[in-house]
């Protein structure tokens, strides 16, 4: 496997890292249909059961695929969820507490005015909440951490999503690094010439590199087109798809791992 | 004279500001040649290429390709045999895996996938880019991305290929897997077309130059024939090739006797100042 040099990786942003990451994976060779399926059924068994131990059970094999399998650092799996825990965390923090004028519940702290408490019962519902939506979080992340977009653009192709969303899906994947790219150059020739030294500066460079931004756009639409046509394109926008073989040790393990997922809810229900 | 395979006929182009870009152009191309175009930016040479690729649609004039005038339900056959590389890659590459990216003109073609992926993996080998294959676009170099572009056209089997300015943007690393390129691809007797505003390489490579000013093609010639003729460069804004310069410095100054024996590269110039060197030490006073 060549390694790939992480030339902007982290510089420009999350999206870059995980895109970086999806193609360094090493279950990247996996077939992408069966780990996109892996995926979205593990999220909905996630939600459907709604079950603690499945959930636990689910975000525990997620990140064995993704850490062990796919070789992603601890680290980078953790800073990447770190982004989902702090919103699942502020969404949840406001379904434990509760405000009152008496002082209710377990726990309860006197603000002055009212009291903020909070219950055993409150809390646990936070926490099997909290599970449910980290188990379906790890399952999805599973699947983008492993997956190129391209290939995630091919299985919904097979899976009869319109023509037109698909191409425009693989388009816009393309064209983003580009877009990225062109606006990185004129916001450093901008910087090189003093343009963003104050704030008004600043403002009036960011509007210009935008508007800029849109001439150079339309231009690069027209080469590209010409590019298209020129290699005989003729309106359908094909692209060549690798068939990667799904192994049966994998169809086992992933059956097996659903067997007991569900018998885990009956036995816990 | 060999039968011409592509002959352009007086062609007209304009772009939609109004401003005419061909004015009037007429070429016939051979099979095998090796042609540098050469000419300021502007000059019509994009415009030129576009337009007997059957991208652009010419206002006037006729496209014949192996005896078949172009129109508008042959115009795949075109894009089909004439294939071009454009200047920048980025604008070219539009799949997000290299493999992909090289498979869309086959794909486009029909082919059968076998032969696809056949035709993707020989091109691949033949760019040197088989580790690359499953690699997104956005994580190569200048230099690969421009190889990539290469093995696109290269992929789909076309009869003339044309490299708009594909030295451009290159380091010399990657000019020179480039120039080998091109001499694998010369000697496989493929006809190429190369614009350029390198006239060194121009005048060392191509067999037929063709000069493009103001959206008209002032000459076509040999190389020795075009950059001898100074009013010719003068009109084209181009410079007179090092190596000729000097050449022909030196004749003039009676440092070499004038043979007539213009070197093409720089082994070449060599060879003939070892050459000047033993006559003279053979035969003192008369040189």
């Amino acid at each position: 496997m060549e390694k790939i040099k992480n030339s902007h990786g982290h510089k420009v942003g999350e999206g870059f890292s995980i895109d970086f990451y999806a193609y360094s994976s090493k279950i990247r060779h996996w077939n992408s249909t069966f780990k996109v399926s892996l995926s979205v059924l593990n999220l909905i068994l996630c939600i459907v059961l709604n079950n603690p131990y499945v959930s636990v059970a689910v975000i525990v094999a997620m990140a064995y695929l993704t850490i062990v399998k796919g070789e992603l650092p601890v680290r980078e799996y953790l800073s990447i969820l770190s982004i989902p825990i702090g919103f699942i965390l502020l969404g949840t923090f406001t379904i434990a507490i509760d405000f009152s004028s008496q002082p209710v519940g377990q726990y309860n702290l006197y603000l002055g005015f009212c009291y903020v408490f909070t219950s055993h019962g409150k809390l646990k519902e936070m926490v099997f909440l909290i599970l449910k939506v980290f188990g379906a979080i790890s399952a999805l992340q599973m699947m983008t951490l492993s997956t190129p977009s391209s290939e995630i653009i091919s299985v919904l192709r097979k899976a009869h999503v319109p023509k037109l969303v698909v191409e425009l899906m693989s388009l816009i994947y393309r064209y983003i690094f580009i877009l990225i790219d062109t606006y990185t150059k004129m916001k450093n020739s901008a910087k090189s010439r003093q343009g963003y030294c104050d704030f008004k500066t600043s403002l009036y460079t960011v509007g210009s590199i935008a508007g800029n931004m849109l001439v150079i756009s339309l231009k690069k639409a027209n080469a590209c087109y010409a590019a298209m046509e020129a290699r005989c394109y003729d309106g359908d926008l094909i692209f060549l798809e690798e068939v990667k073989k799904v192994k049966t040790i994998q169809i086992i393990t992933a059956a097996a791992f659903t067997i007991f997922l569900i018998l885990l809810w009956g036995f816990t229900l | 004279m060999e039968k011409p395979i592509l002959r352009v006929e007086n062609l007209y182009y304009a772009y939609g500001n109004g401003k005419s870009a061909l004015d009037g152009v007429s070429a016939d191309i051979c099979e095998g040649e090796k042609i540098a175009v050469v000419g300021s930016n502007g000059s019509g040479k994009s415009t030129f290429f576009l337009n007997i690729n059957g991208v652009f649609t010419p206002e006037q004039g006729k496209i014949i390709y192996r005896g078949i005038t172009a129109n508008k339900k042959n115009l795949n056959e075109l894009r089909k045999n004439i294939g071009i590389v454009f200047q920048d890659a980025d604008n070219q590459i539009i799949a997000s895996t290299v493999r992909a990216e090289v498979a869309f003109g086959p794909m486009n073609l029909k082919l059968p996938k076998e032969e696809v992926l056949e035709r993707v993996d020989r091109a691949l080998a033949y760019m040197d880019l088989s580790d690359f294959k499953d690699r997104p676009p956005h994580y190569l170099s200048g230099g690969e991305k421009k190889r990539v572009s290469i093995a696109d056209i290269i992929a789909m089997k076309p009869e003339i290929i044309i490299f708009d300015e594909p030295m451009a943007a290159l380091d010399p690393v990657n000019a020179l897997m480039l120039e080998e390129v091109l001499d694998k691809l010369g000697s496989e007797g493929k006809t190429m077309l190369i614009s350029t505003h390198d006239v060194d390489f121009a005048y060392k490579w191509a067999e037929r130059v063709l000069v493009f000013c103001q959206g008209k093609i002032i000459a076509d010639g040999t190389p020795l024939e075009i950059f001898k003729n100074t009013e010719i460069l003068k009109q084209a804004n181009l410079k007179q090739p090092t190596l000729l310069e000097v050449y022909e410095s030196l004749v003039k100054n009676h440092l070499l006797e004038d043979a007539k024996a213009y070197p093409k590269s720089i082994q070449e110039f060599k060879v003939i100042l070892e050459n000047r060197c033993f006559s003279q030490a053979l035969l003192p006073g008369l040189i």
